[in-house]
């Protein structure tokens, strides 16, 4: 299979993602939608750094799906802190219903 | 046809059909449990893709922390008791068309754009060159994200007990 098949691979995964992140009222549903955006930047790192790999390092590719990987972690657990909160103050997480900030 | 391509077939049906899932059930929890499957896919094109290290770090880390996480935060804050409350769509003809024209456009891009290939990767263990990577060419980036994980982690530990304390 050749590069192509993986970027349509990817770009199903993000349409996917984008659709959730645009029509889920709970919180957590836009943060799954954001997770599949980022496996799929990640899917097309990993494609283009098997298939054209850089002269200098082969691997530079690889790295950077480690960091997108990384800072999905980073983010996941800042907006997992932010949606407990807010459900401790809100009694839900509708993000159409959280429009006031600090109150 | 070779065994690879099969199990590239193998996983882009798995991955599209569960992400489907993911995208479209009604019930929250479905959706948690589900992203576990598209997210050990996911780990199954990196392998294709030789990063045997990559899919390692993508099962760890994706599917054994961030999803657990996320399973969590779902039973915690979502009544999902009454699914229809807990994954509320809304809009959903509209974004379905947003969506898939979206796809479109970037499947004729990737259709018209002629991809010049280089010579093809090799499939061989990767784990030892990215260590050398990482502690020489990329040592500031990996620095930085680690300082970054763990103000990440300190930030929300900080942001949830503040509202204990009110």
């Amino acid at each position: 299979m050749g590069l192509s098949a993986y970027l349509m691979v990817s770009a199903g995964l993000f349409a996917l993602g984008m659709i959730m992140f645009i029509s889920k009222k709970n919180t957590i549903g836009i943060l799954m939608g954001v997770e599949l955006v980022l496996n799929s930047a990640a899917l097309n790192f990993m494609a283009f750094s098997y298939f054209t790999p850089s002269k200098g390092n082969q691997l530079d590719g690889q790295i950077f799906a480690i960091f997108i990987i990384l800072l999905a972690a980073a983010e996941a657990v800042v907006a997992l802190g932010i949606a407990i909160a807010a459900y401790k103050e809100y009694n839900h997480v509708q993000a159409d219903e959280l429009i006031s900030l600090k109150g | 046809m070779h065994v690879p391509d099969l199990f590239f077939m193998f996983f882009t049906i798995f991955v599209l059909v569960t992400a489907s899932i993911v995208a479209f059930s009604s019930n929250m929890l479905h959706s948690a449990f589900t992203l576990f499957f598209v997210l050990f896919g996911m780990a199954g094109f990196y392998v294709l893709l030789g990063g045997d290290f990559v899919a390692m770090v993508q099962l760890m880390v994706y599917a054994g922390g961030v999803n657990v996480l996320l399973i969590f935060g779902t039973m915690l804050t979502g009544d999902i008791a009454k699914p229809e409350i807990s994954n509320l769509s809304f809009q959903g003809i509209l974004t379905f068309f947003s969506g898939v024209s979206f796809m479109a456009v970037l499947l004729t891009v990737f259709e018209k754009t002629e991809w010049t290939l280089l010579e093809k990767g090799v499939r061989e263990p990767t784990t030892a060159e990215l260590g050398k990577l990482l502690l020489k060419d990329y040592i500031l980036p990996f620095e930085v994200i680690s300082f970054l994980l763990l103000a990440a982690m300190v930030g929300s530990v900080l942001i949830v007990l503040q509202r204990e304390k009110d």
